[in-house]
């Protein structure tokens, strides 16, 4: 077994080190991270409440516009029920755009991965509403004039103003969900979908005319249309000033520039960057920035990655350089991050964020346990460097399949040393029987506990392939861990 | 934590539908009183201009042409100069109802308008119409003429009105 126990200073190697053991087990409403950790769930349930209360004030425009009292017979019933689609639709569509605008009360609360992730589940119904919303009108109209539906529609796409504007918004809309479904995605490249995605903006903007001069809802003079109006202009807002204005302030705040790029092992390089007002970005170990690299040819790719390293700021540095610096660790994934090995020292970097909760901010408990495979090793290195906790209450645990896939090792032993973490090095293949395990052949009949005993008391964050991250994830579950306790995050973007 | 969350969620969102509801509520009983109103206004307007025949000719369809009926003097004292009196536009259907402009020209100016039939199939029908009428109005006082910007909220209503009022203009000789 390639296990590995580091014991801190003083400690006795080989006991697995419990000094409060039982103390704040099970009780979050202790510790240094209690506080923190009841205000961010505050915000998770107050975005919930928020996300479902903008969905009823959607349709209760409609009711208080008088709604019901015009439903009086079939025909306007269909059409009732297809205005209300379209009013939910389009709510949801706002939501889709605010989740994924980077604001930083979703991403302080959920994380962005997170939202991202909801962001993606809300796509299919936003389509079938606004589907549903254009076949039930097409069809509640036609029935109020004797027309039949194909009828109609043609009808309102050449006689009524703005509504032809709709029907290409609809067909946007439909190309944007479509190619953004799992099973499509994978048979195009990541920019085609990038740029079919770009033209939800232009769905959402051909969409919006046909809403104010054709929906008596918004007609003028009435609070329905202010409401949906500051509604919209917010989320534009929004999304130009957090996806915009701020990505641009950054870069030119920070000026990064690469200094040089360190190859770790044949398929990883550290990229180390120099720049001002550094300072500025410390304290963010574990979370991602999304970098561009402004070189010909590559400055269209945006790359998100963690820092593997709190940013070096100041003479204090230990590093041959005494300029502040930052650094990410990158692995060749594909084509984008392959060039990546090449960049030329002096490139200019431009960059968003920090973004995500893989950090102290998500620390609910007093103790905490790392878990990283492969390239998932580095943004745990930077969290490392950073979160606080006391001798012998952090643990890590290192996953690869060699010695040499555990990538900045020795950086991370170095600083388990320092700060009295117990690590673990797991290393070698699976176990060729094919159970689903996250662990190497030589530790298979190894638990969770095994390693960590007060795990069901610690804040855990596993960061790793997607197969391998669940398997980790579904025994903390099983070890008696919460939800709540879990971070992790993505990298298989 | 979740089910602190989907608790308030669903007391929140019950309570603003049940606001919307209450609003609504409130909302179609003073509209009852306003249709009321605006139907007398109509059937006023209908009368005194004898234009109740061609309403009826031109409910067949929006292609009709405009069936005018002027009332007033019509003026043949030279291409400067304009017809005076009231001239009722064609009657135009649209999924909403028929919609009917009279225009009162005087001197070479267009000095009112009245609106003969509104849209009025839907009781939002008729708070559009409502609504956009008087705004029209005032709207193709000042610009004498019907050349002007449709209503937001209100395009089918306003489309009607402005080729009924066309019509009336030009059987105007406006």
């Amino acid at each position: 077994m390639n296990s590995q126990l580091l014991a801190s200073p003083g400690q006795r190697a080989g006991t697995p080190p419990s000094p409060h053991r039982g103390d704040t087990r099970h009780n979050p409403t202790k510790g240094k991270f209690a506080a923190q950790h009841r205000r961010r769930m505050f915000r998770a349930d107050l975005l919930t409440v928020a996300l479902w209360a903008s969905l009823a004030a959607a349709l209760a425009l409609w009711l208080a516009d008088g709604g019901v009292s015009s439903v009086g017979n079939a025909t306007q019933a269909v059409t009732a029920v297809g205005i209300l689609a379209g009013l939910a639709g389009m709510d949801l569509v706002i939501l889709m755009l605010l989740l994924a605008a980077r604001l930083p009360f979703v991403d302080g609360a959920v994380g962005h991965d997170r939202a991202l992730e909801f962001h993606r589940k809300l796509g299919k119904p936003a389509l079938y509403l606004l589907l549903a919303h254009g076949l039930l009108l097409a069809t509640g109209y036609g029935m109020a004039e004797g027309l039949n539906p194909v009828s109609e529609a043609v009808a309102l796409w050449v006689l009524v103003p703005d509504m032809w504007l709709a029907f290409v918004s609809m067909a946007l809309f439909i190309a944007v969900v479509v190619t953004s479904l799992v099973a499509v995605r994978r048979r195009f490249p990541y920019e085609f979908w990038y740029f079919v995605h770009l033209l939800t903006y232009l769905a959402v903007a051909t969409a919006l005319p046909h809403q104010f001069s054709v929906g008596g809802l918004f007609a003028e003079g009435t609070w329905q249309r202010w409401y949906w109006l500051l509604l919209c202009i917010g989320t534009g807002s929004a999304l130009a000033w957090y996806r915009i204005a701020k990505p641009v302030i950054a870069t030119y705040r920070h000026q990064l520039t690469v200094r040089r790029v360190v190859r770790v092992s044949p398929d990883v390089v550290s990229i180390e960057m120099t720049g001002l007002r550094l300072n500025e970005l410390s304290g963010n170990g574990g979370r991602f920035f999304v970098w561009r690299f402004l070189a010909p040819g590559m400055w269209w790719q945006a790359h998100p990655f963690s820092l593997s390293a709190e940013p070096q700021v100041g003479p204090t540095s230990n590093r041959s350089s005494r300029q502040p610096s930052l650094r990410i660790t990158v692995r060749n994934l594909g084509a984008g991050s392959a060039r990546l090995a090449s960049l030329k020292p002096g490139t200019k970097v431009a960059i968003e964020g920090p973004y995500g909760v893989f950090s102290t901010a998500a620390r609910s408990r007093d103790r905490v346990v790392m878990i990283g495979a492969g390239i998932g090793i580095t943004p745990l290195r930077a969290l490392l460097e950073s979160t606080p906790f006391a001798p012998g209450q952090a643990t890590v645990l290192l996953r690869g399949s060699s010695p040499e896939e555990l990538f900045l090792g020795q950086e991370i032993l170095e600083l388990c040393r320092k700060r009295g973490a117990t690590l673990f090095h797991l290393t070698g293949p699976r176990a060729a029987h094919g159970r689903n395990t996250w662990l190497p052949a030589s530790a298979d009949s190894s638990r969770l506990r095994d390693f960590v005993p007060d795990i069901a008391d610690a804040d855990v964050y596993v960061c790793g392939p997607t197969a391998w991250a669940g398997q980790v994830l579904a025994e903390a579950k099983s070890s008696g861990v919460r939800e709540e306790q879990l971070h992790y995050e993505r990298f298989d973007w | 934590m979740r089910f602190r969350a989907g608790i308030s969620a669903a007391f929140a969102s019950a309570a603003i539908l049940l606001a919307g509801w209450q609003a609504g509520a409130h909302v179609a009983t003073s509209n009852a009183s306003a249709v009321t109103t605006s139907s007398t206004g109509t059937t006023g307007g209908t009368g005194s201009t004898a234009a109740t025949g061609s309403t009826a000719a031109g409910t067949t369809g929006s292609s009709a042409p405009g069936s005018s009926s002027g009332n007033g003097t019509s003026s043949s004292l030279g291409a400067s100069a304009k017809a005076s009196g009231t001239y009722a536009g064609e009657a135009v259907q649209t999924r909403f109802g028929i919609v009917q402009v009279q225009v009162t020209v005087k001197a070479g100016a267009i000095t009112d308008i009245t609106a003969l039939h509104l849209t009025d199939q839907e009781q939002r029908s008729v708070q559009i119409s409502a609504r956009a009428a008087p705004l029209l109005r005032s709207e193709v006082l000042s610009a004498q003429s019907a050349n002007v910007q449709t209503i937001g909220g209100a395009t089918i209503t306003s489309d009607a009105y402005l080729t009924s009022l066309q019509a009336a203009l030009d059987a105007a000789h406006f």
